[in-house]
């Protein structure tokens, strides 16, 4: 079976294809080379003067696991109900939702009708990894993954505390990757979490955890290099400490120089940002971030853009989302300490254009969007549901691809925040090449997915095409067509066929004898056993649907 | 499949009886029949010594294939406008199933804990909390509070699992156990309740006393000087130690608040955890959890957006015309009484008068599953530990499905 896509303008920075005319041939679900003239085309797509991009994939989004759980438990008022039909009723309820924390499918459904064929989630407690794939399992389209969170467990900070050697450390990160099926690595507000069980309220990267004597720095420090000595592609990522917080800016700028040169991916790095100046004392510091990223090659980032309405906060950061609680909007809000692993907080936040710091954060984002020069090393990403949820990438696109559009939504804006940014002066427009480097090329690069985000002969057919629209948001919110793994998907924007995606993991090789002083560790202070914590292939396949590829 | 090679034991296995789900269990095959050779938990010896019961579906009591019981129940359902799927003790991936069903044959899913879970979940609604989970109870709290008389006879285990034990950052002889409740079930030993500070009340008392203690925590003086039998004198001592505390934990169970608005009294609780939390650290823990309550909250969640938040059976209003009762687990809890046609899914050893029943494996005995620990975040694979020809209920239900169309 050989599908043809004819004529397309293909968009395809892996390959240095900058709106090439090419025909794509689609064998067995990858992307071929030509086929023979004796092989027989079953099925050609026409799609001359139809804009060809790999399928889209994000590298940052909240789709699975308790804390999304949560918000949607503590939030039936985001909710909405709507009717399908089929295929989609196929799978989809009538109590399907489309707002900030969507139900599985319809996180799949809404994903691949805007183009794209992977998501990941990035904050996976070890201990919760089961829920996480549970919950991504039930996930339809698009294939899964995730970053398994460390570096605020009491196991880690022992070892680091008791200066074990970096072996030692590199196989537990190992251990870790294999026990939860995750594909990277991920440190939240370095030994923040865990000094709030001790009740400190904020933790500066070279201020001590008061328990364990260690610093952020030391854990950045050492997680980062496990990371790189094990070869896992994914570089550490990092949520600063001091998410959020007016000043958090020279956090940020330290934290890239804490791990001597090794590759870390400072995550949402719009919400760590933020200066003191002004009647407010809160500023932009977009341009120092973004002077910094342009300097450190060893550092990428994605930037968590915020857009008005609402929506729902879920991270990691239990010590700053704590501390959060008082602008919940509605007022309510979940904090969990978890298992001696990690934690959770959960706020609903409604982000309000003329609100001074609102506007100002939307400002930031783009500003860092606008500024970065190399687009290998920025992601577009709202942190979904953090800054806004993913279904508003069309509208973020725009933003970035179209100036005068920029200008007015700024114009509209708080005063005060206009007066403390300088977006208006930055006049640079993303090009589609550009926008395909940070949605695919870029992403799948950064994650280690070989055979994603490029159309070269060998690549899953995960392919995406678009009408050339001189809106983009209209454009990049419904694809004339998807192709997932080789299949057609949605047509004209709507799903037309169900399928399950995979999920993608790293196992890199370690010593197991790992497992002998772990095993002790759970038996004194655990309250499940070893075996239990680690997550076998089976139970992903034994529903039939369910898949794995390691990398 | 995460099942235990059934020929080599003792097998290590995981007990669905509570929402604890202690995956220490040992168990060793005598003479075809499994024992439980530790721990001595009433709950888990139950749940894993009973033999298999009635293993053939049975159509108006008589021996049915599954497959002609499975054509009666498309037809009860085809008929019925609108069903009511109730019991649901189940798994995750049993949930799953129901869940599928029940969007194909617009019914109405309601657990049999429904009346309980949702005193927790108006809390969660409403306000939110701080919580925490078991295995930061075993390694930081320094002050355990129980607010109620009964928590031993939910998770039989609790104190000598996670307060009893030694932890990380605090030694079990450390650890201060408050109880604001009825002496406890007297028949299980630790040391740690055994010198519990006892605050004699009933369960109908708690929302003034846990209203009183919230104005004592955030610092406001009483006129009163008793509140339902206890002394206020008492009550400040208690907030005060509350106040000292590390790490306070504060666990209740929703079952047992068994009166009107009981969701305001698990709310005095969270808000007097808040305000612990601005000086100090402290953490509210709901306990109790069965029949895989928190596994079909949970799953219901992520499937359809929404809490599984359904009391269908207390709503006078609702007019089913077919019920589904599933329940794996506890064959001694029995169906509601109904005029309905009544289908019955579950444990081989249910006594029953239904229509049709088609005996399943029960998950963590004759077939692999998972569920979630009542403090949600711990999900656990079971085992199959015992040779049966049991289909799973997703295997039913599955064929059912098809039988639908």
């Amino acid at each position: 079976m050989i599908t043809l896509l004819k004529n397309g303008k293909l968009y395809d920075p892996a390959h240095s294809k900058n709106g090439v005319v090419e025909d794509i041939y689609i064998r067995d679900g990858r992307i071929t080379s030509k086929p023979s003239q004796t092989e027989k085309i079953n099925q050609t797509y026409d799609l001359t003067g139809k804009i060809v991009m790999a399928g889209a994939i994000d590298m940052h989004s909240h789709i699975g696991g308790g804390k999304v759980n949560i918000a949607r438990m503590m939030l039936p008022e985001f909710q909405e109900t709507k009717n399908y039909s089929e295929p989609e009723a196929h799978i989809c309820t009538p109590n399907c939702s489309h707002m900030a924390t969507p139900n599985t499918s319809d996180t799949g459904f809404r994903y691949i009708e805007m183009g794209y064929t992977a998501a990941f989630e990035p904050a996976i407690l070890p201990i919760n990894a089961r829920q996480a794939h549970l919950e991504m399992a039930d996930t339809p389209m698009i294939d899964k993954g995730g970053y398994a969170m460390l570096g605020n467990d009491d196991y880690f900070l022992r070892l680091l505390s008791q200066k074990a050697d970096q072996k030692v450390i590199n196989n537990y990160v190992a251990w870790t990757l294999h026990a939860t099926q995750a594909i990277g690595i991920k440190v939240v507000n370095p030994g923040g979490i865990s000094a709030f069980k001790f009740n400190q309220r904020r933790l500066n990267l070279d201020e001590n955890n008061v328990h364990y004597q260690v610093t952020p720095r030391e854990i950045l420090k050492s997680l980062s290099r496990a990371v790189h000595d094990l070869g896992i592609a994914k570089p550490l990522h990092v949520h600063c400490n001091n998410l959020g917080a007016a000043g958090n800016f020279q956090t940020t700028l330290d934290t890239m120089g804490a791990s001597d040169g090794v590759p870390m991916h400072l995550t949402h790095i719009q919400f760590h940002s933020y200066g003191t100046e002004g009647d407010k004392k809160f500023s932009s510091a977009a341009a120092q971030i973004s002077e910094a990223l342009n300097n450190n090659q060893h550092i990428t980032a994605d930037v968590g853009q915020i857009l008005f309405g609402q929506t729902v906060t879920a991270s990691g950061d239990s010590m700053m989302q704590h501390l959060n609680t008082k602008h919940a909007n509605p007022k309510k809000s979940v904090i969990m300490d978890i298992e001696c692993d990690a934690g959770c907080g959960v706020v609903p936040f409604k982000y309000r254009d003329q609100n001074y710091v609102n506007a100002l954060q939307w400002a930031i984002g783009l500003e860092i969007f606008l500024s970065v020069e190399d687009p290998w090393r920025i992601f577009l990403t709202t942190d979904h549901p953090n800054g806004a949820p993913f279904t508003s990438y069309p509208h973020l696109i725009r933003l970035l691809m179209d100036k005068s559009f920029r200008n007015e939504v700024f114009a509209k804006l708080n005063l005060d925040a206009q007066a403390m940014s300088n977006l208006t002066s930055l006049n640079r427009e993303y090009s589609l090449y550009e926008i395909a480097i940070m949605t695919r090329a870029g992403a799948a690069k950064l994650i280690g997915l070989n055979d994603r985000g490029h159309l070269g002969a060998g690549a899953a057919a995960d392919i995406t095409i678009y009408t050339d629209q001189p809106d983009r948001e209209a454009m990049f919110a419904k694809p004339d067509y998807v192709f997932k793994d080789g299949e057609l998907v949605v047509k004209d924007g709507k799903v037309v066929k169900v399928v399950w995606g995979k999920t993608h993991t790293t196992k890199p090789a370690f010593d197991i004898g790992v497992e002998q002083d772990l095993k002790k560790y759970f038996d004194k202070y655990h309250t499940i056993q070893l075996d239990n914590f680690k997550i076998s292939d089976d139970e992903f396949a034994d529903d039939g649907r369910g898949k794995i590829v390691t990398h | 499949m995460k099942s235990a090679n059934i020929n080599t034991f003792p097998i290590t296995a995981t007990c669905p009886a509570c929402g604890l789900l202690c995956d220490d269990i040992a168990l060793e095959n005598i003479n075809h029949q499994l024992k439980v050779t530790k721990p001595n938990c009433a709950k888990t010896v139950a749940f894993f010594e009973r033999a298999i019961g009635e293993n053939t579906s049975l159509i108006a009591g008589k021996p049915a294939t599954l497959q002609e019981a499975i054509l009666k129940v498309a037809e009860i359902l085809k008929q019925a406008h609108k069903p009511i799927f109730t019991g649901l003790g189940t798994d995750v991936q049993g949930y799953r199933a129901l869940y599928s069903l029940s969007q194909k044959t617009s019914a109405r899913l309601t657990h049999m804990n429904a009346t309980s879970m949702a005193r927790n979940l108006k809390v969660l609604q409403s306000t939110g909390w701080q919580t925490t989970t078991l295995t930061e109870v075993k390694n930081r709290a320094d002050v355990i509070v129980c607010f109620g008389s009964d928590l031993l006879s939910h998770n039989a285990r609790f104190f000598e699992r996670f307060v009893d034990a030694d932890g990380m950052f605090v030694s079990a002889k450390n650890r201060q156990v408050v109880v604001l409740g009825e002496a406890s079930n007297q028949a299980i030993k630790s040391d740690a309740l055994q010198a519990a500070w006892v605050l004699p009340c009933r369960a109908t008392d708690l929302p003034s006393i846990t209203i009183a203690l919230r104005a004592l925590v955030a610092g406001k003086q009483l006129k009163a000087t008793k509140i339902a039998g206890v002394k206020v004198g008492d009550l400040q001592t208690f907030a005060d130690k509350l106040k000292a505390a590390k790490y306070a934990v504060l666990t209740w169970v929703a079952k047992d608040l068994d009166f009107d608005h009981a969701e305001l009294t698990i709310q005095n609780i969270t808000e007097t955890v808040a305000i612990l939390n601005k000086t100090t650290r402290a953490a509210g823990l709901p306990l109790g959890g069965s029949d895989g309550d928190t596994s079909a909250n949970n799953a219901n969640t992520w499937l359809s957006g929404f809490a599984l938040n359904d009391d269908a059976l207390n709503d006078e209003h609702a007019e089913h015309d077919a019920m589904l009762w599933v329940n794996s687990f506890s064959p001694e809890k029995a169906s509601p009484q109904t005029d309905m046609p009544l289908i019955i899914i579950g444990n081989s050893n249910i006594q029953h008068q239904a229509e049709v029943f088609i005996p399943i494996a029960i998950p963590g005995l004759d077939c692999s599953g998972t569920l979630f620990r009542v403090d949600s975040s711990v999900v656990l694979p079971l085992k199959k530990v015992r040779e049966n020809n049991l289909p799973t209920l997703a295997e039913v239900l599955c064929q059912l499905e098809e039988r639908l169309k």
